[in-house]
């Protein structure tokens, strides 16, 4: 018995007709606003930035001295870093789905919070943490002899290791749940060591590791945290840092910033490529009304507990730590500050939180209005990342639907400071303002890129619960007499609900914190809530920009909870036993 | 029963997507018709100066792009000329003395109002920009629980003495604003700049910093993480913007300083009108502009900010610091640079800064 | 809801540049069994399909119930159709109940008539006990009696089984292969089956179609395809024990020809053909299981030599080799022949045929 099952070829037609409505969305949401800038690389006189309509003088440019160095570390150490990520996560979800690991309901969860916590702020916590006269040390306790290590490479992979491990996760694991227990089985039966196993299982799920590879490689290659706060620190150039600084001088050298988006681009092209060739091989459709129970592997007590441990430092590294130290820190009275007299808390932040000592700075209204922003942006991204999901999923080999694949995967690569000023380029052209639509600097372009940066993400996140879903269970509803709306509203919708959910949380989540594309292009007087967590911060209020940021975590994680009971209350009792790999039944 | 739960779950459904979609109503009812005047800042007190300014002047309604002036200079740069802002707003003239070369502000904006000696250095022959107040760049911020007053060096070039070894700190000039003109100022000085060809100036700046480098010169981004090293004993004291000094000074370390090298380099804050927008608008641009420069608008900027950006040396006859820290401007040894001399290398100073100090 | 008739005109559907569906054509009379059979890749499952409405053909038409469902200007979907569906793979949904896969159909009935359908149906298939299980708590033999329930249970003339038994092990299948038989007459509804096992069609059927590259090969009562194969495929693909190279000598009688053997002297076989031979041509004999038999006689039949015997409970099957290098399989004999001992095998004239070699290049 087989449970690899290749669905067939659905209905050519539609795609047909729906594609041309997707491209023109994936035009005007991402291609056209990179595209402008990109184009900068060669034509910066199409914009208005320099005489040239052609020349390649930037890419020498941007190739050469500290930009060309960013650029060679940051593909080092995205190679070092995807290479770790996917180790870790295959180790964590096989520890999770086939053994006794403890905590087996809590470390999915756990993952989902690290998803949330964006690396900048990981950085500036351990920062926060480890620096002399810091929260370790306001607690009594040496770092000087990790603070050194700290900044530097070794810190600057771990903390991007860890910050990609969600990323990787919940794509092994997606692949591992595919993997009926039966092929370890019949590995081991023909006498296999556990070697062998190995080799006869990682092949089977080589296309969730290579997914899991593209898409952690991506996403460290464009990461803005990092290079930012740690490696800017530790003088170790990175590309997404040499991009700002060549466009945060005055005058911007946009081409030299085009050039280095373009080759962060272009790095993610071979693995997506490799990826998405060894996928069109194998099916991974599973979700069928087959599937079994795996067997699960018994650590003795001392073992479970070891394991164990280990599993929860990395949670106490990547979570506890950030979280922890952004709390202690937000009630530290000196934070960082020499003091010879004892420790003194205080919760005068949290007061200046609501009472806010630079004159209009509210918390109140930019609060209101990032969880406005984040509850449209995530639904829109949520049902576009379907249709995208489910496209990317079809198995022809229509080449417009590879280089939609290549294209999201591209465009997780983009910092969202490319995509932040692409959409001023684009959307600003005298044309388009004066005979089209003016959208610049309105709340609807703000909206657009916001799900412009999450969709290729989330596209990534539900194209594998998407091909999970065997089609025939569509097709049987279609064929038992539902109509195409009623087939959705029970079978897919039930199917995906926990995944569109959660993915929601996350786009919503995320939204709230983004900081760059808000900053670019937030309406004249209605600043969103991290463009004043900023504001404080970058005003050397860091006391109360990070309490801002705590009642800013508190509340996502609040609305989090609220949507994850509201789930439980209000879906049918069978919608609840769908699992999925991200966090089970 | 079973009825029951579902005609809850139904109500409770239809409940939350009608709070829903009654909390989103007000957002998508975007924006106001016809043109505004949106006013690009980069100041702590802008968002106090825009209400206040609203609240004075019924009839029109100026909106707030308040950001760092790095962004805001990105984005103005990238609207080309196409631009949105109205009223650019930020600290140091050479990015205003770029934007006039361009042909994006508008001429002849001076308000008749009685400025100081200083304040009329910084005005532009055409006229336009304007100073609306001063702080100055490279001003020796230390920790007087770490380094006495009396041990401080006197003179720029004693920075690089063995006895400072590690011991000064200065922020990034492509991360913090202030931090160009405090270069060029350096140049400028060093260089005996007067006027012409500016490489032999640039030579003398570039061989101060890299011996400042070579003496243990401690970079970082901003004005935060650079005090943020003196509270913390990783340096003594550090060349930035007086205000944010004397911010310190007032808030979380009373122990904090400010004090003046000879010379250290006018920093005004300024304000230009955009000149390709329409003329309705721009004409509240002015009306905007003249009373930043009036006695209500000088009140509100010194308030806006009592920690921060508030504390500026006026330029204008009569007006006085809103808080005693700061010393008579009189006392403070300050240079004026030719923003138009130097507003054109920021470029090229900053990468050099980028790939010889910063990452060297 | 009454059987529903079934017409299928000229229905072509490539896929690619490879051509699934050529020109089929068949018909299916109110309340009759059809099985459509072939190897994989034939085109069966995608002819299913097609009917079921989830494919599109690009030619030809569909008419069930003498209503056009699909034509050149015309697609019903697969909701509007009238028909429900078994699924190879069940296709079961997860998040519902067994009660609530079963009576998923039946949404617009009336509570409790929808009740008392779904509880006959689940009591017919003998799974009323887990009505309120979910698939996953299941045994594969449960979850497709649930998916049978399900098709069964909806209110519809025609239902189309896709190889439903091709994931069940061998006791289960034969047990739900009569149910899935006598169920699908006592309803009442017109049955169009696919698989690719023989055993199963000639099991089942009123009616058997063969389909071989996408062509419609033979169609009739699967006594007429067992006994009369129109060629060399259908012959082979419904189960044969002899494949041999023959000369035709002459023809005898209507369509009954003698042929020789090549490695058995003058020696001749008597079977029949389906079409016209002419003497001299070289052509294949085919013998089913059931016409060979062994015999111990010096002149009966042709030399052979066992090569193995395997022991099947009423008796032995034997694997025997003649001339050179032929095998003929399934050589049925009460008594056991050791491995390496000489026999002589016959054929029965009836289970004999013999078709042209031109065909015989047509394997599969």
């Amino acid at each position: 018995m087989t449970t690899l099952q290749i669905g067939h070829s659905p209905n050519r037609r539609a795609p047909a007709l729906s594609g041309s409505v997707l491209w023109i969305i994936l035009g005007l949401l991402i291609v056209a606003p990179v595209g402008s800038f990109l184009l900068l690389a060669t034509s910066p006189r199409l914009f208005g930035q320099g005489p040239q309509y052609f020349t390649l003088r930037f890419f020498s440019q941007a190739l050469s001295g500290v930009t060309g160095q960013g650029i060679v570390n940051s593909l080092w150490v995205s190679l070092v870093v995807a290479t770790l990520a996917v180790a870790m996560a295959t180790t964590l979800a096989w520890l999770v789905q086939r053994t006794n690991v403890y905590g087996r309901r809590l470390w999915p969860i756990l993952m989902w919070l690290l998803f949330l916590i964006p690396t900048w702020m990981m950085t500036l916590s351990w920062v926060d943490v480890l620096q002399p006269y810091g929260s370790a040390a306001a607690l009594g306790v040496s770092t000087s002899w990790l603070y050194g290590e700290f900044l530097g490479p070794f810190g600057i992979i771990t903390v991007l290791s860890i910050a990609s491990l969600p990323f990787a996760y919940f794509v092994v694991s997606a692949g591992l749940l595919g993997l009926g227990s039966e092929f370890e089985d019949a590995a081991r039966i023909h006498g296999a060591g556990r070697a062998a196993t190995l080799r006869t299982v990682v092949p089977m799920i080589a296309p969730a590791l290579l997914s899991a590879f593209a898409i952690s490689f991506a996403e460290t290659m464009s990461d803005f945290g990092v290079p930012f706060t740690l490696a800017y620190h530790s003088h170790f150039p990175m590309a997404t840092y040499t991009l700002f600084a060549s466009i945060s001088t005055y005058p911007a050298n946009f081409s030299v910033a085009a050039v280095i988006a373009l080759v962060l681009i272009l790095t993610t092209v071979p693995p997506i490529v490799l990826q998405s060739v060894v996928t069109r091989r194998r099916s991974y459709a599973t979700l069928s009304g087959r599937a079994r129970e795996v067997r699960r592997r018994e650590f003795s007590t001392p073992a479970r507990l070891a394991v164990s441990a280990a599993v929860g430092l990395v949670f106490v590294i990547g979570l506890g730590v950030p979280v922890g130290g952004a709390v202690l820190g937000s009630f530290l009275r000196n934070l960082g500050i020499y003091a010879a007299g004892p420790v003194r808390f205080s919760s005068v932040y949290y007061h200046q939180v609501f009472a806010p000592s630079i004159v209009g700075k509210g918390f109140a209204a930019p609060l209101m209005l990032s969880n406005q922003l984040g509850l449209i942006a995530a639904s829109a991204t949520v049902a576009l990342a379907l249709v995208f999901a489910r496209r990317l999923m079809l198995r022809s080999s229509h080449w417009s639907q590879r280089l939609t694949d290549v294209m999201l995967m591209g465009s997780v690569a983009v910092p969202g400071v490319v995509l932040g000023v692409g959409y001023v380029f684009f959307y600003n052209q005298g044309f388009l303002t004066t005979h089209v639509i003016d959208l610049y600097k309105t709340m609807p372009l703000l909206v657009l890129a916001l799900v412009a940066t999450a969709l290729p993400g989330q596209t990534r996140f539900f194209s594998g619960p998407v091909a999970q879903i065997q089609p025939s269970l569509t097709e049987a509803s279609r064929v038992h007499g539902a109509a195409r709306w009623r087939a959705w509203r029970t079978t897919s919708l039930p199917l995906m609900s926990r995944v569109m959910l959660w993915g929601w949380l996350l786009t919503f989540a995320k939204t709230i914190s983004e900081l760059p594309i808000s900053q670019i292009l937030y309406p004249p007087s209605q600043e969103p809530l991290s463009v004043t967590i900023q504001a404080y911060l970058g005003n050397f209020q860091l006391g109360t920009g990070t309490a801002m940021t705590v009642v800013g975590l508190v509340e996502i994680f609040v609305v989090i909870a609220a949507a994850l009971g509201l789930y439980r209350v209000v879906t049918p009792r069978g919608w609840q036993r769908i699992g999925w790999s991200g966090v089970g039944a | 029963m079973k009825i029951n739960h579902t005609m809850k779950r139904v109500s409770l459904t239809a409940a939350v997507l009608a709070a829903t979609t009654a909390w989103l109503v007000p957002t998508s009812i975007a924006s106001a018709a016809g043109p505004t005047l949106v006013v690009y800042s980069a100041q702590g007190y802008d968002k106090a100066a825009v209400a206040a300014f609203n609240a004075t002047h019924p009839g029109f309604t100026v909106t707030l792009n308040d950001n760092s002036t790095g962004p805001l200079l990105q984005q103005i740069q990238a609207e080309g000329h196409n631009p949105k802002w109205g009223v650019l707003w930020v600290d140091g003239a050479t990015a205003f003395a770029e934007l006039d070369r361009q042909g994006l502000l508008a001429k002849n904006i001076v308000p008749k109002v009685s400025f100081n000696a200083v304040g009329r250095a910084n005005i532009p022959a055409d006229g336009s920009f304007v100073p609306t107040g001063l702080t100055a760049t490279g001003a020796l911020v230390y920790d007087s629980a770490q380094i006495s007053k009396s041990q401080l060096p006197k003179t720029w070039a004693q920075l690089s003495a063995a006895k400072y070894k590690g011991m000064l700190g200065m922020n990034d000039p492509t991360q913090s604003g202030p931090t160009y003109p405090l270069i060029a100022g350096l140049m400028n000085y060093l260089g005996h700049y007067t006027k012409g060809s500016t490489s032999a100036a640039v030579k003398a700046g570039e061989s101060f910093l890299t011996k400042l480098k070579a003496n243990g010169l401690v970079i970082n981004a901003t004005n935060g993480p650079t005090l943020g090293a003196i509270q913390s004993h990783a340096i003594k004291m550090a060349i930035i913007q007086s205000s944010a000094g004397y911010g310190q000074e007032l808030t979380a370390s009373p122990s904090i300083r400010v004090d003046y090298l000879n010379p250290v380099t006018a920093l005004p804050g300024v304000i230009g009108i955009d000149a390709l927008m329409p003329k309705t608008v721009r004409a509240e641009a002015q009306k905007f502009v003249d009373w930043v420069l009036s006695r209500a608008g000088q009140h509100v900027m010194q308030t806006g900010d009592p920690q921060g950006d508030s504390l500026f040396w006026p330029v204008l006859n009569g007006e006085k610091p809103a808080n005693k820290v700061l010393p008579p401007l009189a006392s403070v040894p300050m240079q004026t640079i030719n923003p138009y001399v130097w507003g054109p290398l920021e470029n090229s100073v900053n990468s050099w800064f980028t790939n010889n100090i910063n990452n060297g | 809801m009454k059987a529903a008739s079934l017409e299928v005109r000229h229905l072509t559907k490539t896929f690619a540049d490879k051509v699934v569906l050529d020109d089929v054509s068949l018909s299916v009379a109110r309340g009759e069994f059809l099985v459509l059979l072939g190897p994989s890749g034939s085109g069966k499952t995608t002819l299913l399909r097609c009917l079921a409405g989830i494919e599109r053909a690009d030619a030809g038409e569909i008419e069930i119930d003498e209503r056009l469902v699909a034509g050149p200007r015309t697609f019903v979907t697969p909701d509007k159709r009238h028909l429900s569906m078994v699924f190879q793979d069940y296709a079961l949904w997860p998040h519902l109940s067994v009660r609530q896969n079963v009576g998923y159909a039946l949404a617009k009935w009336p509570a409790p008539e929808r009740r008392r359908r779904v509880d006959d149906l689940l009591e017919r298939v003998g799974i009323a006990p887990l009505a309120e299980r979910y698939p996953n708590q299941l045994s594969g033999g449960e979850q497709q009696r649930v998916a049978l329930a399900r098709a069964l249970a909806a209110d519809v003339g025609l239902v189309l089984f896709d190889e439903p038994l091709s994931n069940l092990d061998a006791d289960r299948r034969e047990q739900l292969r009569i149910e899935i038989a006598t169920l699908t007459r006592e309803v009442g509804v017109t049955a169009v089956y696919i698989t690719h096992d023989q055993g199963e069609a000639f099991a089942m059927a009123d009616q058997i179609c063969v389909l071989n590259h996408g062509r419609l090969v033979q169609s009739g009562p699967p006594e007429s395809v067992y006994r009369e194969p129109v060629n060399a495929f259908v012959a082979r693909f419904t189960g044969l024990a002899a494949d041999l190279p023959v000369e035709v000598l002459c023809p005898c009688g209507p369509r009954g020809y003698d042929v020789a053997l090549p490695f058995a002297g003058d020696h001749r076989v008597r079977a029949h053909a389906p079409v016209t031979l002419a003497a001299g041509v070289r052509a294949r004999l085919y013998v089913r299981a059931a016409g060979v038999r062994l015999s111990r006689e010096h002149h009966e039949g042709i030399a052979g030599t066992v090569r193995d015997v395997a022991f099947v409970g009423r008796g032995y099957e034997h694997v025997v080799q003649v001339g050179e290098n032929e095998i003929i399989t399934k050589v049925f004999s009460e008594t056991r022949h050791e491995r390496d001992s000489a026999v002589r095998v016959c054929f029965d004239a009836a289970s004999s045929f013999v078709l042209a070699d031109a065909e015989g290049a047509d394997r599969t």
